[in-house]
């Protein structure tokens, strides 16, 4: 039981370090759309070529960018790769090995008497590829989310006319989410702080407790919310003045080079 | 003084919660170009009510606004929000934006401003609150101080005449407090209109020219802070106390160490020149 909430507890610290990342990433200043971009293109290269060795100099690439440029800590990076790396492991098990009652396939093992697993080179190579090729798209994104405060992810995608309706929700679900997580800490200590997490059924009781009054705060913090945001004028659209961050030359000619060195690599490994 | 036109003028103002909860009942006010206001009552007296409502945020079911001596109605509501501006109590009730900058750009955005208009004011008002390093910075890395100031921030940028405070210094920090206060001294010097809602008496009394107290939903005294602090009945009503300094001046007044000038000191400052000179 200690042990489980231990690990919660650290999982619920890196959700929140993501967006502290992005703001301390010494990338923030260039801009985001470049940013959003490259990663995309970067991605659709890492998957549509298919190829290991393009994959891999995506990883290595995008973990360069967000680590010695950005200036993210390698175990932090590591520690977030982790992540999808155990997904990724256990998702393309299954492809490498098959199950047979007849010893069939390059390798096999009998197992418990019952059946056999089989695996081959190819099917090992297959799944690796799989593994590589999907973390380099993974590494993509981790270089935008890392690098990128959400606001400006938000502000590129305003820019790319994705629906008015959605960006204010995003905007104001980002800002919204910080206020609850924090409220709802705060319950949560009030309730422990009079042994309400004491045993299973106790807890049980508490939690529901807590997610009703956040229920009720929610709205009612949602109303005072709308107050304020009468009182300066709102209209119906949320308008903020967003930042523009220059495009530099250098970033650009980085990423086409980065981009051709990736086309030459499926070209000559093909 | 009597004479110039008011900026904002509240006649016979009623309003109800749901139709059941009487929260204003009968509110009379004048209020004047520069004038530095301190808005006193317990909790639930009606001063959170009477600020959204001469905001133009709750709408009132008897009574009349006049801004410049020009009638509120739905058409020209948004001047009304427009040259009156809320600081609220809660900055986390206030802050909307995923960015400071963003967030000060809110009330001037809404204005409709160009946007180089919109820069320059955001740029002015966070030096003015000395934050223009928390430019990008998300609010939930900022500490309680920084974001009552980012709040304030909001209201300078929107260059409102009157600005009001809710309870502005509850649930900062001593420090804080201070800084919160040198600013409302600076802005009272520049001579800006403004009304803050507090429940600290010595701060409304060193602070404010004029205290408006709060009871039951009607103001039951509105004077000079010494006359209204001298009046017994009034400070018994609103569960109110003297300030402090008050105190201390009758006290001493009463073993005939001051003489009985009726000049009370203000602040510390004003107390040390009275005492000196004995």
């Amino acid at each position: 039981m200690k042990e489980k909430k231990k690990r919660f507890k650290h999982e619920h610290g890196s959700s929140f370090s993501v967006d502290y990342y992005a703001y301390a990433s010494h990338m923030r200043s260039w801009n985001a759309g470049f940013k959003v971009l490259f990663s995309i293109i970067s991605l659709l290269i890492c998957i549509a070529c298919n190829n290991l060795f393009v994959s891999l100099a995506v990883i290595f690439f995008m973990g360069f960018l967000t680590v010695a440029v950005g200036g993210l800590d390698l175990h932090h990076y590591i520690t977030m790769l982790l992540v999808p790396i155990v997904f990724l492991i256990f998702g393309t098990i299954a492809i490498a090995i098959g199950f047979s009652m007849r010893p069939v396939g390059q390798y096999h093992v009998h197992f418990l008497n019952l059946f056999y697993i089989y695996w081959s080179k190819a099917s090992l190579l297959k799944a690796g590829g799989l593994v590589f090729k999907a973390l380099g798209a993974v590494s993509a994104l981790y270089m935008m989310t890392l690098t990128t405060p959400l606001s400006e992810i938000i502000a590129v995608l305003r820019k790319a006319h994705i629906p008015k309706l959605i960006i204010e929700l995003m905007n104001m679900i980002y800002r919204y989410i910080f206020i609850m997580i924090d409220t709802h800490s705060r319950m949560k200590n009030s309730a422990e702080s009079r042994l309400g997490y004491c045993d299973f059924k106790t807890s049980c009781y508490s939690f529901g407790q807590v997610a009703s009054n956040l229920l009720v705060v929610s709205l009612k913090r949602g109303n005072n919310y709308y107050n304020a945001l009468e009182a300066r004028c709102y209209d119906g659209d949320l308008r903020f003045l967003e930042e523009e961050k220059p495009l530099k030359a250098g970033q650009i000619v980085m990423a086409v080079i980065f981009i051709v060195v990736l086309l030459l690599i499926w070209f000559f490994t093909r | 003084m009597q004479e110039k036109e008011p900026i904002l003028k509240v006649e016979d103002l009623h309003f109800t919660y749901n139709g059941e909860k009487t929260a204003l009942n009968g509110v009379d006010l004048n209020i004047y170009e520069g004038e530095k206001i301190a808005v006193l009552g317990s909790n639930g007296a009606g001063k959170s009510t009477f600020f959204l409502n001469i905001n133009g945020v709750l709408k009132s079911h008897h009574g009349d606004i006049y801004y410049r001596g020009e009638k509120i109605t739905k058409k020209n509501l948004n001047d009304l929000r427009k040259n009156v501006g809320i600081v609220f109590q809660d900055a986390d009730n206030q802050i909307i934006a995923s960015t400071v900058m963003a967030e000060v750009s809110f009330g001037p955005m809404n204005l409709k401003l160009p946007k180089k208009e919109v820069i320059s004011r955001v740029d002015k008002a966070l030096e003015y609150m000395n934050i223009s390093e928390f430019k990008d910075r998300p609010p939930h890395y900022l500490s309680g101080g920084e974001k009552k100031r980012v709040s304030i921030a909001d209201i300078i940028a929107m260059e409102s005449e009157v600005i009001i405070f809710d309870e502005p210094t509850a649930a900062l920090d001593p420090l804080n407090a201070a800084m919160l206060e040198e600013v409302l001294q600076k802005m009272g010097d520049e001579g800006r209109t403004m009304l803050i809602s507090t429940h600290d008496v010595d701060f409304a009394y060193r602070w404010a020219e004029r205290v408006i107290v709060f009871c039951h939903g009607k103001i039951i005294a509105d004077d000079t802070p010494l006359a209204v602090f001298k009046q017994e009945d009034i400070l018994k009503q609103a569960n109110l106390k003297h300030p402090m300094m008050f105190d201390v001046y009758d006290i001493l007044k009463e073993k005939g160490i001051v003489p009985d000038g009726d000049v009370y000191p203000k602040n510390i400052a004003e107390f040390q020149a009275m005492v000196k000179g004995l």
